[in-house]
């Protein structure tokens, strides 16, 4: 019973938490799931992201319903799912009400520029956190180069670069 | 018409594979032009308010969606539509995932996998620097929440919450 609520403590959080979408709500993520409830290790982590990056739907919903349902079965992936979502339900209902007043409201815009650059920041932690823990050998180094300059110059879709990632894994690792 | 949203959203829910920015076109065409749910000046109110709200864009997105067209009823429907695809798909793998994690074939795979997910968080870092309004005065700020948070372990909801009321009091402070 008490794993249920846990799960779902969790990610009420981490869906209230997270702004910027994606990348950016990783180190939240990361935060919780593995420094504070040690439900994950980073190199988990690192595959729940992969998964998520390959099949539909947002990296918090997937990694809601993935931890959800190793630490609950199917009830858990449910709680953790519908946590996740929950903050946004109740925020978003309240801003669509008055989002027409508030947004040209200086003090509100300041709050987007400024959490534009946390989320920069924030970016920056999952990498640390997560980058020792993929660097294990030379292959990992090479797959890294290989992975960042065919995103970064060639804009390769990540569904396709982690297929050829997982390809080149079972083939020469 | 809670059918027709429905349908809609599952559609979107299942073909968005790589984050929300892929999802927006996709959900733009589909309630913009084939629908005519919104006009396009409502679907860019609804995608900024997405993108300011605590939530995945996608589903805020389709909360806002859902609201305008059936209120509480179609905002239920969007969400639980748009979900529901991630939540099978990943519920299946999770389910398999047990079984196979100790299978070599499958170790190696996620062996390569982990540099390459590193790299996918490398490159929106340097592309977005740029778009952020990233100048040499207040990069101080994302270095030190990439530390405290990176190396001091320090949880982001302390930094959101400092920096949300920094905002809102610099922000009217410059009002007055």
């Amino acid at each position: 019973m008490m794993i249920y609520f846990e799960l779902f403590r969790t990610f009420f959080k981490i869906g209230l938490f997270s702004f910027g979408g994606g990348y950016a709500i990783l180190a939240m993520i990361n935060q919780e799931v593995v420094l504070k409830n040690a439900w994950l290790t980073n190199s988990q982590f690192m595959d729940i992201v992969a998964i998520s990056q390959m099949t539909p739907g947002p990296i918090a919903i997937n990694a809601a319903t993935f931890i959800g349902y190793q630490k609950g079965g199917f009830l858990g992936s449910v709680i953790s799912t519908l946590g996740v979502i929950f903050p946004s339900l109740i925020v978003m209902t309240l801003i669509t009400l008055t989002y027409i007043k508030l947004k040209n409201q200086p003090w509100f815009k300041n709050i987007f520029r400024k959490l534009r650059l946390l989320s920069l920041g924030l970016i920056a932690a999952a990498f640390i956190m997560i980058a020792g823990d993929a660097f294990r050998d030379l292959f990992s180094v090479l797959v890294f180069t290989a992975s960042f300059i065919a995103s970064w110059k060639f804009k390769l879709n990540p569904f396709y670069l982690l297929i050829g990632a997982a390809v080149i894994g079972i083939a020469l690792g | 018409m809670i059918l027709k949203i429905f349908i809609t959203f599952f559609k979107i829910g299942a073909f968005t594979i790589g984050g929300a920015y892929a999802m927006i076109p996709l959900i733009r065409r589909e309630v913009c032009q084939k629908n005519n749910w919104l006009t396009e000046d409502e679907f860019l109110d609804g995608l900024s308010a997405a993108q300011s709200c605590p939530g995945p864009i996608a589903i805020n997105l389709s909360i806002y969606i859902g609201f305008h067209l059936a209120k509480g009823k179609g905002m239920a429907t969007a969400v639980l539509a748009t979900i529901l695809p991630s939540f099978i798909t990943i519920l299946i793998i999770a389910m398999l995932f047990q079984q196979f994690a100790e299978v070599t074939l499958v170790q190696k795979a996620f062996h390569s996998l982990r540099p390459a997910v590193v790299a996918l968080i490398a490159v929106p870092l340097i592309q977005m620097s740029k778009q952020s309004g990233l100048t040499l005065s207040n990069c101080w700020f994302p270095l030190s929440v990439a530390v405290l948070v990176g190396f001091l372990k320090i949880s982001p909801v302390y930094l959101i919450l400092i920096t949300i009321a920094f905002a809102v009091y610099q922000g009217l402070k410059k009002q007055k």
